[in-house]
């Protein structure tokens, strides 16, 4: 088996060292913008999805405008603002926030 | 510290003279709301001018202006939410340098002074330089291309702030700071990162709703996992704390109220019944900060982020999230009464701030 990432390779390096005790999963640790992946709408505090925000839709531009979750949606504060400015109301214009793609001045 | 402004044609209406609460939000696609709380009705609707959020908000003392950080954490607008003019506006990023400020807003309780913690980031063509943040102090009266007055060193990874009644600042960061805004001088008020509770984890810290300044509050909640011994081997409870700065006195407390059951995102205290602690996200929760008690606990519609409580402890608002703030009866946890924003517009992180106008 081949680590795809370094964080893969470390995990097998802990494996090598007898170190797996120190290795944490990080699925119910929230760290913040661009640092992790943020288990989002994933995982809760407790391990299971009962205390996710509800709807998820209550929760999806308080966690997406400031960049709480920076990867399961558009980033709107650098790369990609206007991604829901034609849906204000999360709720009720889910149906207009459509995918992105990079546009050939960003690729 | 209690917060009056002159009575306002504008804002007066058919309404007698009396005291009575105004919240004050923001929610998309770019509107300061005013409402009057125990009327339930809109009185002022301001265009920002500018992207919503965070909506991180703070009222003068007076209860004029409300200040605002705006355009994705980078910029502070000030409104006179009498009149919906714009008094304030500091653009705090530059060419090249982008400044965020991750919740960090206060005003000195003298009106003269707006304080924000900028952590700039310069883009440069092949990487971005990450430096020093810094604490920037703007006059009031700076208009509408206010620059720092002065600047000093601030703490990495600083979210909330609030003014003191003695010209001090609180910064929640790794530990809640007080800071002379003359000096930039730094001490601990609050020991988080480095409370010394060798039977407890670190605490974990949400602090992104900067509500209860109208009633000297300056209050965090946090979580931590307690262990049997200080081997921390083995795990006792998680518990719910809150922590609180008196905005008056300086004062601090810290104490935990509760096991770890459901997840609040913000809480305020009860002015007329400082034990009553009342927390909010999915459920609506009262605590007795003496007893250390549950005293009820409700669900709401849905997710809810920031609370606020009416001057005579009668009413708690919830807003966030989407368009609407809910009512509660504080005796009941029933749900009393609702306000929804005219745009139906998300609130998303926005603060819901509350003063109480004569």
């Amino acid at each position: 088996m081949k680590p795809l990432n370094e964080k893969a390779a470390r995990v097998q390096a802990a494996v090598a060292e007898d170190k797996m005790d120190e290795v944490r999963a990080m699925q119910t640790v929230t760290a913040g913008c661009a640092t992790t992946l943020d288990p989002g709408w994933e995982v809760d505090p407790f391990g299971g999805v009962a205390a996710l925000c509800q709807p998820m839709e209550a929760d999806l531009y308080g966690c997406s405008d400031p960049c709480w979750w920076p990867a399961q949606v558009p980033d709107t504060m650098v790369t990609y603002p206007d991604w829901n400015a034609d849906a204000p109301n999360a709720a009720r214009d889910w149906r207009s926030l459509g995918t992105v793609f990079p546009d050939d001045a960003s690729t | 510290m209690r917060l009056a402004i002159l009575t306002a044609a504008a804002l007066v209406a058919a309404v007698p003279a009396a005291a009575r609460d105004l919240l004050i939000t923001i929610a998309r696609p770019g509107n300061l709301y005013v409402f009057d709380a125990k009327a339930r009705e809109l009185i002022a609707d301001c265009d920002l001018g500018a992207n919503p959020s965070p909506g991180v908000i703070q009222m003068s003392q007076d209860g004029r202006i409300a200040y605002a950080l705006v355009n994705r954490w980078e910029d502070v607008v000030g409104i006179d939410i009498q009149t919906c003019e714009r008094v304030f506006f500091a653009r705090q990023s530059e060419e090249g340098i982008k400044r965020r400020s991750i919740g960090s807003l206060a005003v000195s309780v003298d009106g003269t002074e707006i304080y924000t913690v900028r952590n700039p980031v310069r883009h440069l063509i092949d990487r971005y330089e990450v430096m020093e943040p810094e604490l920037a102090v703007y006059k009031t009266d700076a208009g509408l291309e206010a620059q720092p007055d002065r600047m000093f060193p601030a703490p990495r990874r600083s979210t909330l702030m609030a003014a003191g009644d003695g010209g001090e600042i609180y910064i929640a960061g790794h530990d809640v700071y007080r800071v002379d805004p003359q000096t930039g001088a730094i001490e601990v008020a609050i020991p988080n990162r480095s409370w010394d509770r060798p039977t407890y984890s670190g605490p974990d810290v949400l602090a992104f709703w900067p509500q209860g300044a109208q009633n000297d509050q300056f209050m965090l909640l946090y979580t931590a996992a307690v262990f049997t011994d200080e081997t921390q081997s083995e795990m006792a409870d998680f518990v719910w704390g809150q922590q609180t700065v008196n905005l008056a006195t300086g004062e601090t407390e810290i104490a935990d109220f509760a096991s770890f059951e459901v997840l609040m995102f913000s809480g305020i205290r009860n002015p007329q019944a400082p034990n009553e602690l009342y927390g909010v996200y999915t459920q609506l929760s009262k605590h007795d900060l003496a007893t250390n008690e549950l005293i009820k606990r409700v669900d709401l519609p849905h997710t809810y982020y920031a609370i606020n409580i009416a001057s005579d402890g009668s009413e708690v608002y919830v807003g966030g999230t989407n368009d609407d703030i809910g009512v509660y009866d504080t005796q009941t946890l029933e749900r009393i009464g609702e306000m929804r924003v005219p745009s139906g517009g998300d609130m998303g992180t926005s603060t819901v701030q509350l003063v109480t106008v004569e």
